[in-house]
């Protein structure tokens, strides 16, 4: 019997018949489909190789973390991107940038300012205090000597402590990551001081089979001491003069925790990119302290020379404060006082001090009043407006102002009454009556009791006219001679025109004749003559028509002496004397 | 800080005693050479700032004592160390077995970092005792093998030029 036919496996590929081929791919299909779908779709990926934002998303942060621990390259090649990046958001957005790093700019700021005014007020107070004591003179000549600044001298001499340097190391490499310095200090070569420190800590440890967090804690090289604080990650040393309070390795310790808190990443991965650090800088300056002495021994003779020298200028202007008060005081009660000068008010804002208020024109000048008290214009100015005042002393001052009189008239006040004596010429009286009356306060004016000073003359002259004259008589005789007639004739027209002046002036002269004899003959005889004489002129003159004037005949005898002005001895005549009212009438009146 | 370069990198000098580690520091940061001897105890630390592709690097340079048989290298100097320069003196071929031993302390203690073999004392070639053969097993992983002289300069400030490039890179 032939066995069961089946299908022959092929020889060879070519040898495999068409219909064997569909076979064969019915059968892959059937039993590989599914890793057959997956495989296209894999290869359709492959083919079409382009990264969907979706896929980068899911890997980008772990990638980015797994790439930069194993090394900076994806950082360095980020930070021209982050520059550019910042750069262009700053210059697009400065406010959102200001507004993200102003808390902590502000109290940045803040701080490094105190920090700074506390160092120089420090600095100040030392040098000041100092600067003027026996012991400062000393330390003067101390800097003097050295070479080194007066500041500093008083540093070293005062100082109890002070931290001047501060060293940041990184524990594993001893590089250094930060290093701050006091003011005044100058660092030098603090990268290889970092790695010494950290060699010496090296070999201090390795000699001594010291546990790896074990180190140094302190070195001490002259006045200075290092004082060393270990941390997992970083060292801190910090370079003291003088001699420290055990506080201070609080500080450090306290600092350096603070760094490890902050920066314990990178201080693991840390490959020698000490920029990272800068940041560090703040709190290592907080370590940077110092303390200085405090004097004790009462205060120096700078400061009671000072202290005197304030005290006198105190006085001196407490002094000058009060006399000044007590001036500008007077001042304003001499110009509330002043007649003619009404202040309303006063602003003080100044200076200059303004017043406000009247003045009449007839008052005195507030300038000159101010530069009688020793002010200008500068401490005060006056804005007056004109009036008029009606006191008795401002209505005679505006009298006299405007009626201008002559020195011989005189004025008399009874309250609001001005009369006018004395003598004036007659036009300023028509003047004075028309404007008399119209002065601002004067109720009644009349020059009723005045003279013209014109009668006066002529009055004067008359009589000096009358005086000069005398009736000559012959030997013996008594009788007028024909030539004396003239005489007699000139006296008469004299004493008309006297007596109409006289009755003018509402005067009563009274007029002497006086008769005189030669020495020859008695006396008894003399004076009867002379008497004659005297009497002879008077019947002679028309004293009938004389209204005011009154004429006596007197007898004289011998003239003595120069009993009469300008007559010689001996004369036989008869003169003329006014004997009432005495002397010049102008004159009188003055 | 004084110093401008932001990137800092230690460096150790290790090698036998006497085998110019101490002048080829000398020269490379001051430019100047000594034929006076001077052993160094402990370790001296200088630095110098170097230029490389545009970065200013500063390399702290640890150099730690030479080895010999009274004093054997700590460890503890290496630590932190970015890079090293393994110096031999040409002259005297035992130096190379220093130096092997202390590239093995190297590597115990800093890791496969980067290391310039410098052979030294170029300029005394006629007494020179070396030759590249004897050295190939330190030469393989180093990334940079040169012959120097302290005393000329040459070599000098291309081995610690590589060295810095190398850990620029790193």
């Amino acid at each position: 019997m032939a066995p069961p036919s089946r299908p022959s496996l092929p020889n060879s590929p070519s040898e495999i018949s068409l219909e064997d081929s569909k076979g064969f791919s019915y059968l892959r299909r059937l039993l590989l489909q599914p890793e057959q779908t997956e495989l296209e779709r894999l290869k359709g990926r492959l083919e079409d190789f382009t990264l969907q934002p979706h896929d980068v998303s899911r890997v980008l942060p772990d990638a980015i973390r797994l790439r930069a621990q194993q090394d900076s390259r994806l950082l360095t090649s980020m930070i021209p991107i982050t520059q550019e990046a910042l750069s262009l958001s700053i210059k697009q957005s400065p406010q959102l940038i200001s507004d993200s790093i102003a808390p902590i700019l502000g109290p940045a700021i803040r701080k490094a300012i105190a920090r700074a005014m506390r160092g120089m007020v420090q600095s100040l107070n030392q040098t000041l205090e100092y600067s003027m004591s026996w012991k400062g003179l000393q330390w003067r000549w101390e800097a003097f000597r050295t070479g080194k600044s007066f500041a500093e001298v008083v540093l070293l001499h005062t100082l109890r402590f002070r931290v001047e340097q501060v060293f940041l190391i990184h524990k594993k490499t001893g590089l250094l990551l930060n290093h701050v310095v006091a003011e005044g200090i100058s660092g030098q070569g603090e990268e290889v001081i970092s790695g010494m420190l950290t060699a010496i800590q090296d070999f201090v440890r390795d000699s001594f089979g010291q546990k790896q967090d074990d180190g140094l804690e302190s070195l001490r090289i002259g006045d200075l001491t290092v004082w060393i604080e270990q941390g997992s990650g970083a060292i801190l040393a910090g370079v003291i003069r003088g001699a420290p309070p055990i506080e201070l390795r609080e500080v450090f310790q306290e600092t350096l925790e603070t760094i490890h808190a902050q920066f314990s990443e990178l201080l693991q991965v840390f490959k020698g990119d000490v920029g990272a650090f800068e940041e560090t800088r703040l709190p290592l300056e907080d370590c940077l302290q110092a303390q200085f002495e405090k004097k004790s021994k009462g205060f120096p003779l700078a400061f009671w020379i000072l202290l005197g020298l304030l005290i006198l200028g105190l006085g001196i202007w407490v002094f000058q404060a009060r006399s000044d008060q007590k001036q500008w005081a007077q001042l304003l009660e001499r110009i509330g006082q002043e007649p003619g000068l009404v202040v309303t008010s006063i602003q003080e804002e100044g200076p200059p001090t303004i017043f406000y208020g009247l003045r009449d024109p007839l008052a005195t000048d507030p300038e000159q009043i101010l530069s009688e008290f020793g002010y200008s214009s500068k401490q005060a100015v006056f804005h007056l407006k004109p009036f008029m005042d009606l006191t008795p002393e401002f209505v005679e001052k505006r009298a006299y102002a405007v009626l201008q009189p002559p020195s011989s008239a005189d004025f008399r006040w009874q309250a609001t009454h001005l009369s006018v004596g004395g003598h004036a010429p007659h036009a300023w009286i028509t003047q004075a009556n028309l404007l008399g009356p119209l002065l601002p306060g004067v109720m009644s004016f009349e020059t009723n009791g005045m003279f013209g000073t014109e009668d006066l003359e002529r009055f004067d002259t008359l009589r000096a006219r009358l005086e000069r004259l005398s009736v000559n008589f012959l030997v013996g005789g008594s009788a007028l001679t024909k030539g004396e007639k003239t005489i007699i004739s000139k006296v008469s027209e004299i004493l008309e025109s006297f007596d109409k002046q006289a009755l003018l002036l509402g005067l009563n002269p009274q007029v002497q004749v006086l008769g005189f004899t030669d020495p020859r003959g008695s006396r008894d005889a003399n004076l009867e003559l002379s008497t004659a004489r005297a009497k002879n002129v008077v019947q002679a003159l028309p004293t009938n028509s004389f209204r005011a004037l009154k004429v006596e005949a007197i007898g004289k005898g011998v003239t003595r002496s120069a009993e009469i002005e300008g007559l010689p001895i001996g004369g036989r005549r008869a003169v003329f004397r006014v004997v009432r009212p005495q002397g010049n009438l102008l004159e009188s009146h003055k | 800080m004084s110093s401008k370069a932001v990137i800092q990198k230690k460096i150790c000098m290790l090698g036998g005693f006497a085998v110019g580690k101490t002048s080829l520091v000398k020269r490379f940061v001051s430019g100047q050479f000594s034929e006076k001897y001077h052993t160094t105890i402990g370790v001296k630390i200088d630095q110098k700032t170097q230029c490389v592709d545009d970065t200013e690097m500063l390399l702290v340079l640890w150099d730690v004592y030479g080895e010999d048989d009274f004093q054997k290298v700590r460890a503890s100097y290496l630590h932190g160390s970015a890079g090293y320069l393994l110096v031999v003196d040409g002259t005297r071929k035992e130096t190379l077995d220093i130096a092997r031993q202390l590239h093995t302390l190297a590597v115990q203690s800093m890791g496969a970092v980067p290391y310039v073999l410098v052979i030294n004392k170029h300029d005394l070639r006629e007494s020179w005792q070396v030759d590249p053969k004897m050295y190939e097993d330190l030469a393989s992983n180093a990334c940079l093998v040169l012959q120097s002289s302290a005393k000329t300069g040459e070599g000098v400030e291309s081995a610690f030029n590589e060295l810095a490039k190398q850990l620029l890179k790193a």
